[in-house]
C-alpha cells in the first residue's frame, strides 16, 4: 500500500510537471525553428488538438471566422513545437496522452472519441477539478489551441479589432534619442 | 574612444563565423537590459573598453510587428513561456537586445521611502538613503523623459475606470512613463515600433556605443571566470537563434564583470559558475509581484484597443500595512483577452470573445513575500514559487477593490481569471464570490512582469549575495546590477528602481576602480 502511495505521488508529481510545461508553453515563434521528426505532432496529438479546436471554438452559428478554415494546427506545430527543447517536447506528448485517457473514467471513452457535448463537459470538469494536474492540463491545452487561433490576424475582423496601426497611421520613428550632454 | 554616431555597434550570430573568439576588454557586461545598458554607458564614458553580451536576439524596432503573439516568440524569455514549476504564474521578461525595457509598459515609480528605510533597518543598506537615491532618480527621469502622462495620454478603458474611481471617491494615480511624444498605439508589450518608448534600445545602448562599447547579441554566457578570488572574464556561446546550434565559443578576458542578466538568469549564471554563494542565498528570495486581471463586460461597445498601454493606477493600498496591492489599468489585444478569462468551454467562450469590444480589464498586482527560488539543476531552469497564503489574502482584498471600481465604472458583469468559470454579476456578489477563492496551484491565471530578489543586496555576507556597493561579497570585481538585488519586493513596478540602482552601482564601480 505504501509503495502504491509513493508511486501515486510520483505519478502525480510527474503529471504536474508535464501539465506545468504545457501551460507554460511558448506562444508563437515568428522565427520558426526547424521542424524535426521528433518535434512534429504525432497522430494522437493532431487528433487531440483538432478535437479541442472544434469544441473550444464552435464557430458555426457565430460571427467568428470558421476555425476549420484556418491553419490553426499548423500554427501550433510550426510556430510552437518547432525548436522546443526535447525534454519539454517529450513532456508535452505525455501530457496530451494523459489528458486523452482522462475522460475514460467519467465518460467511458477517450477524449478524441467523445461526442462534442461530452468532450466539452469533460474539459470543464477538469478545469474545476480538485487535482491541480487536471486543472493545469485542461487549462493549458485549451489555452494553446485558442491562442493559435487568435494569433492569426484574419480572426480579428469579426471582433472589430483593427490590429497594428503605426504604418496605417503613418507614424514616423523618432529614432535613437540623442545622448545627454551633461 | 568617442564615435557619436548614436547607433548600435552590434554583432549577431549571423555576423560571427569563427568557431572560437577571444576578446580583451576592461569591462564585460552580461545582459543589455536596464542594468546592463546603464552600466555599459557609464563605464564606457570613462574611456573603458566595454563589451556587452546579450543572450537574446537583436530585433530592430523597424521589425516590430505590433502583435503580442509574435513579440512573445521573438523578444520574450522562453518565447513568452517562462513560468514557475506549477505553470500557473507566467513570468514575463524581455530576452532581446534592450531586455525587458523593450517590452515593458514604461511605467515608472521611484522606490518608496518605506522600502529604502526597511532595507536600511533590516538589510544593512544605510547607503541607499532617500537623499542619495533622489540624485539618481532625478538623473534617470531626465535622461529617459520620465514624465506624468499628459491629459490625452489615456485610453477609453482608463477613462471608464476613472469614472468609477470618481464615483467611489478614490484617488487615482496618474502614471509616469519613460516615453517621448507617445503615439498611443497601445503596443508597449510588443515593442514601440516608432521609438517613442525610451527603452535601452534607443537610449543607453547607442549612447554606450558612442563611447566605443561593443554589443554581441545571441551570445549566452555559460561561466564567469575567476582568478585568486577575483573576476577575470567570461565564457560564452554564440547560438544561432533559428537552429539553436552553437556557432562560436567566446572568451572575454576582462578584470571587471558586471552581471545584469535579470533576476532569473543572473543566479543561474552564478550557479553554473559555482561562485559567489557562500551565503547559500544565490537564487533564493525570489519574488515576482503576481498579478491577476479582472475582465469587465459593458453593455455597449467600448473598443479599448489603442491609447496609452497603462495610464491609470490606484495605490491607496500598496504599502504592506495598507493592504499590499496596487491596481493598474491596461489595454489588451485579442490574444491576451483569449486566455485572461474563463467563460467556459464552447459556446460560452465564443460568446465571450464576440463581446471583446465590450471588455476592459483592471489588474490587481500584489507586493509578495520573497518565498521563491530559482534553481539550475541538470541543465534545467526551475522557478519554484507558490503564492504565499498571506499574500493570497492581499490578492483577494485587491480583487474586491478592483471589482467595486469596475462596477462603479458601469460594468455589467466581471470574469475572474480562474481555471474554471467564475463570474461576478453584481456588487452584492463581490464579497461572497471572492471570499470563496482558495489559494491553490493551477487555479488562477497569474502573470508576473516583475521578477526580483534572487541575488539580494545586504550588509551581512551571511545572508546576502551582494554588498551595499554592488560587488559580490565573495568574488571581487564581480558586480551585479539588475532587479535580483532587491532585498524585498516593492509593490510598484521596479524599473525606475533598477535604473537608479544601476547608476548608483556604476558610480561605485568607477569610484573603486577608476578614480
Amino acid at each position: 500500500m505504501k509503495d502504491l502511495m509513493i508511486s501515486r505521488r510520483r505519478f502525480i508529481k510527474n503529471v504536474a510537471m508535464v501539465a506545468a510545461s504545457i501551460s507554460a508553453l511558448p506562444v508563437v515563434n515568428a522565427i520558426a525553428g526547424v521542424l524535426t521528426d521528433e518535434s512534429r505532432m504525432d497522430d494522437l496529438e493532431q487528433a487531440v488538438f483538432a478535437k479541442m479546436l472544434k469544441i473550444a471554438l464552435p464557430t458555426e452559428s457565430s460571427s467568428l471566422v470558421d476555425s476549420a478554415s484556418l491553419p490553426v494546427l499548423s500554427t501550433i506545430e510550426g510556430a510552437l513545437l518547432a525548436g522546443m527543447a526535447p525534454n519539454i517536447r517529450q513532456g508535452l506528448r505525455g501530457g496530451i496522452s494523459y489528458f486523452n485517457e482522462g475522460s475514460v473514467k467519467s465518460f467511458g471513452d477517450r477524449f478524441v472519441n467523445l461526442s462534442d457535448a461530452d468532450a466539452t463537459r469533460f474539459v470543464d470538469q477538469w478545469s474545476a477539478s480538485a487535482e491541480p494536474p487536471e486543472r493545469a492540463l485542461s487549462m493549458g491545452i485549451k489555452k494553446l489551441t485558442v491562442l493559435a487561433y487568435w494569433a492569426i490576424p484574419s480572426t480579428w475582423g469579426p471582433l472589430g479589432y483593427d490590429g497594428p496601426v503605426s504604418d496605417k497611421w503613418n507614424l514616423s520613428s523618432l529614432g535613437n534619442t540623442p545622448e545627454p550632454t551633461i | 574612444m568617442s564615435i557619436h554616431n548614436n547607433k548600435l555597434n552590434i554583432k549577431t550570430a549571423q555576423d560571427i563565423q569563427r568557431p572560437k573568439l577571444t576578446i580583451d576588454a576592461d569591462v564585460v557586461v552580461i545582459g543589455s537590459g536596464a542594468g546592463g545598458a546603464i552600466s555599459a554607458y557609464e563605464l564606457a564614458k570613462q574611456g573603458k573598453k566595454v563589451v556587452v553580451l546579450e543572450a537574446g536576439p537583436y530585433v530592430p524596432s523597424s521589425e516590430f510587428k505590433e502583435m503580442l503573439a509574435i513579440a512573445m516568440g521573438t523578444m520574450y524569455q522562453d518565447e513568452g513561456g517562462q513560468s514557475n514549476t506549477h505553470g500557473d504564474v507566467t513570468v514575463l521578461q524581455g530576452a532581446c537586445v534592450g531586455g525587458s525595457t523593450v517590452v515593458n509598459a514604461a511605467l515608472c515609480f521611484r522606490t518608496p521611502d518605506y522600502f529604502l528605510n526597511l532595507w536600511r533597518d533590516e538589510h544593512g543598506l544605510g547607503n541607499l538613503t532617500s537623499e542619495r537615491m533622489s540624485v539618481y532618480f532625478d538623473k534617470i527621469e531626465k535622461n529617459l523623459s520620465i514624465e506624468p502622462n499628459v491629459k490625452h495620454e489615456t485610453s477609453i478603458g482608463a477613462d471608464l475606470i476613472l469614472k468609477g474611481l470618481t464615483k467611489l471617491d478614490i484617488e487615482p494615480g496618474i502614471a509616469k512613463r519613460n516615453i517621448r511624444d507617445c503615439a498611443m498605439t497601445g503596443f508597449c508589450f510588443a515593442g514601440c515600433k516608432t521609438d517613442r518608448k525610451q527603452s535601452m534600445l534607443v537610449t543607453y545602448l547607442p549612447w554606450a556605443c558612442n563611447h566605443g562599447a561593443e554589443i554581441y547579441a545571441d551570445t549566452r554566457v555559460t561561466r564567469i571566470m575567476t582568478s585568486n578570488g577575483q573576476a577575470s572574464g567570461v565564457e560564452a556561446e554564440v547560438v544561432d537563434p533559428k537552429t539553436k546550434v552553437v556557432k562560436s565559443q567566446v572568451t572575454v578576458n576582462a578584470p571587471i564583470v558586471v552581471l545584469a542578466a535579470g533576476p532569473v538568469q543572473s543566479p543561474i549564471v552564478l550557479q553554473r559558475s559555482g561562485i559567489a554563494n557562500s551565503s547559500g542565498q544565490v537564487g533564493k528570495n525570489f519574488a515576482c509581484h503576481p498579478s491577476l486581471s479582472v475582465t469587465a463586460m459593458f453593455e455597449e461597445e467600448v473598443d479599448d484597443f489603442h491609447g496609452a498601454t497603462h495610464s491609470l493606477y490606484v495605490d491607496t493600498h500598496t504599502l504592506p500595512e495598507e493592504g499590499g496591492y496596487i491596481l493598474l489599468n491596461a489595454l489588451q489585444e485579442p490574444v491576451e483577452a483569449s486566455f485572461q478569462a474563463e467563460p467556459g468551454t464552447g459556446e460560452n467562450y465564443v460568446a465571450y470573445m464576440e463581446k471583446y469590444r465590450n471588455s476592459i480589464r483592471l489588474i490587481t498586482l500584489i507586493h509578495d513575500k520573497n518565498v521563491g527560488e530559482v534553481r539550475y539543476t541538470d541543465g534545467v531552469k526551475e522557478i519554484i514559487y507558490e503564492v504565499d497564503d498571506h499574500d493570497f489574502e492581499s490578492m483577494k482584498e485587491g480583487l474586491k477593490f478592483n471589482a467595486k471600481i469596475l462596477f462603479a465604472a458601469g460594468a455589467k458583469y466581471l470574469y475572474l481569471p480562474t481555471s474554471d468559470r467564475t463570474v461576478i454579476n453584481s456588487v452584492e456578489e463581490i464579497d461572497s464570490v471572492i471570499d470563496s477563492l482558495k489559494n491553490e496551484p493551477a487555479r488562477y491565471r497569474y502573470t508576473s512582469f516583475h521578477p526580483q530578489g534572487t541575488c539580494r543586496m545586504g550588509g551581512d555576507p551571511k545572508n546576502s549575495v551582494v554588498n551595499p556597493y554592488g560587488e559580490t561579497h565573495d568574488v571581487k570585481k564581480l558586480y551585479i546590477s539588475d532587479a535580483s538585488l532587491l532585498p524585498t519586493s516593492i509593490g510598484y513596478n521596479p524599473s525606475e528602481t533598477v535604473y537608479a540602482l544601476s547608476h548608483y552601482i556604476a558610480d561605485e564601480i568607477i569610484k573603486a576602480n577608476f578614480s
